[in-house]
């Protein structure tokens, strides 16, 4: 009797040293939980500040008849069109404010973009289309290293949703274009060209989600 | 006992608390990060518009064989690869949200338009605003040439200006920000497209109905 009472203090004592390790993992785990959410609603505000400030150092600033922005560059080198661009249908040529365009009113029929590779110039107003399709256009000028234009031209061939050709009157040797966004890379291993097609082949900035980088035109 | 109950309760809110906070901290985007329910618009949207696109398809499908002019092939082809694959993006997430294709409830009930299409009677395969009728299909699969393309153009632009209101719906209704995102290329590209059609109608000879 006498034991069964001291072993069932015994037993109590237990289960309460038990329930205060409990309630002790307990509040660890919550702060933990805290801690966690505190960190990672830091990290994005922070991220958001970040975002917020890297769009404001500006460049060139430009517009035309049914466009108008201008370019604002991020801290990641990417170029992105503020403003509007327009997405009317034209047949006759249709004068860019940057070079190679990146949006604006385009020719019906897209260049195909499933991998295609120019080796000579095409008109802008089809690649324009292609790139509402969301494709990334890699354009090279006459100062490109012949080793960088054939590289990049492999990766392009087995890149669905890319297409490449040269345009002599850009200002950078080799440059990426997306709808409304635009980059310079050093050379075809410079990380930021995978950085790019990641982002925007088949990207968010996409005005026509879903529509094919076939069935237009193929030279 | 009864004190260890409500610490225990206590600590338990807290940590559901804290749970949510940070589980909303890290999926609350633009949607909120909770699945979509069959009744919302989300799902209503995904559905509806996944059959609303499929008779596009078909119908561009359809005037493919029944001319040969370029401008109208093309078109068609655009439409019939860019609505095919929006179609599988709107049942990509319907699996995703493991919700059913079809609901007992007429189409665009989560618009408060349930039943509109076929209000008056048979819809004979209109199943929604702009849908073209079973007799119209089958009338574009016997026309040819011209008369083929001045057809499909005009049931598109009516298929379009239905679309363009239902995803007009969704961008007001819908929570999830990736479908609202699909939504507005909609209501933009189908916007552009009943544009032009209009110039290839006039080419045409021809107006939208």
């Amino acid at each position: 009797m006498g034991s069964a009472k001291k072993s069932s203090a015994a037993r109590k004592a237990r289960i309460e040293e038990m329930r205060r390790a409990e309630q002790a993992r307990e509040r660890r785990a919550r702060i933990l939980t805290i801690g966690a959410a505190v960190v990672v609603v830091g990290a994005l505000v922070a991220g958001g500040v970040f975002l917020v400030r890297s769009q404001k150092d500006d460049s060139d600033s430009a517009s035309n008849d049914k466009s108008a922005g201008r370019f604002v560059t991020g801290k990641d080198g990417v170029k992105k069109w503020e403003g509007t661009l327009a997405r009317n249908h034209v047949t006759k040529s249709v004068s860019y404010p940057v070079t190679p365009p990146v949006g604006g009113d385009h020719h019906p029929v897209w260049m195909n973009c499933n991998g295609d590779v120019y080796t000579k110039e095409i008109n802008n107003t089809n690649a324009v289309h292609s790139l509402e399709h969301g494709a990334v256009w890699v354009t090279y000028n006459s100062e490109a290293a012949e080793e960088d234009v054939d590289a990049l031209a492999a990766k392009v061939r087995k890149t669905p949703y890319t297409l490449m050709s040269p345009v002599d009157g850009q200002k950078d040797p080799i440059m990426l274009s997306a709808w409304g966004h635009q980059r310079t890379v050093k050379g075809a291993d410079d990380p930021a060209v995978d950085t790019f097609f990641a982002q925007f082949v088949q990207g968010q900035q996409t005005p026509e989600p879903g529509a094919a980088c076939t069935g237009g035109l193929a030279e | 006992m009864k004190h260890f109950g409500v610490i225990a309760g206590a600590a338990a809110l807290v940590l559901v608390g804290g749970g949510a906070l940070g589980y909303a901290a890290v999926a609350g985007d633009e949607d909120g990060g909770s699945t979509p329910s069959a009744e919302s618009a989300d799902a209503g949207f995904a559905r509806d518009m996944a059959v609303h696109h499929q008779q596009a398809v078909e119908m561009s499908y359809i005037v493919r064989d029944r001319t040969e002019n370029e401008e109208v092939r093309r078109l068609a082809y655009d439409i019939a690869q860019t609505q095919a694959n929006q179609r599988g993006m709107l049942l990509g997430w319907l699996d995703l949200w493991e919700l059913p294709k079809v609901s007992a409830d007429p189409p665009m009930t989560w618009m408060g338009m349930g039943g509109t299409a076929d209000a008056g009677g048979d819809a004979d395969g209109a199943l929604m605003p702009g849908m073209a009728t079973d007799a119209e299909m089958k009338r574009l699969g016997e026309l040819n040439g011209k008369q083929a393309e001045i057809f499909y153009l005009q049931l598109m632009t009516d298929h379009h200006k239905g679309g363009v209101h239902m995803a007009q719906g969704c961008l007001s209704k819908c929570a999830v920000g990736v479908e609202r995102r699909l939504a507005r290329t909609m209501v933009e590209g189908q916007q552009s497209e009943i544009e032009l059609m209009a110039g290839m109608l006039r080419d045409r000879g021809a107006r939208a109905r």
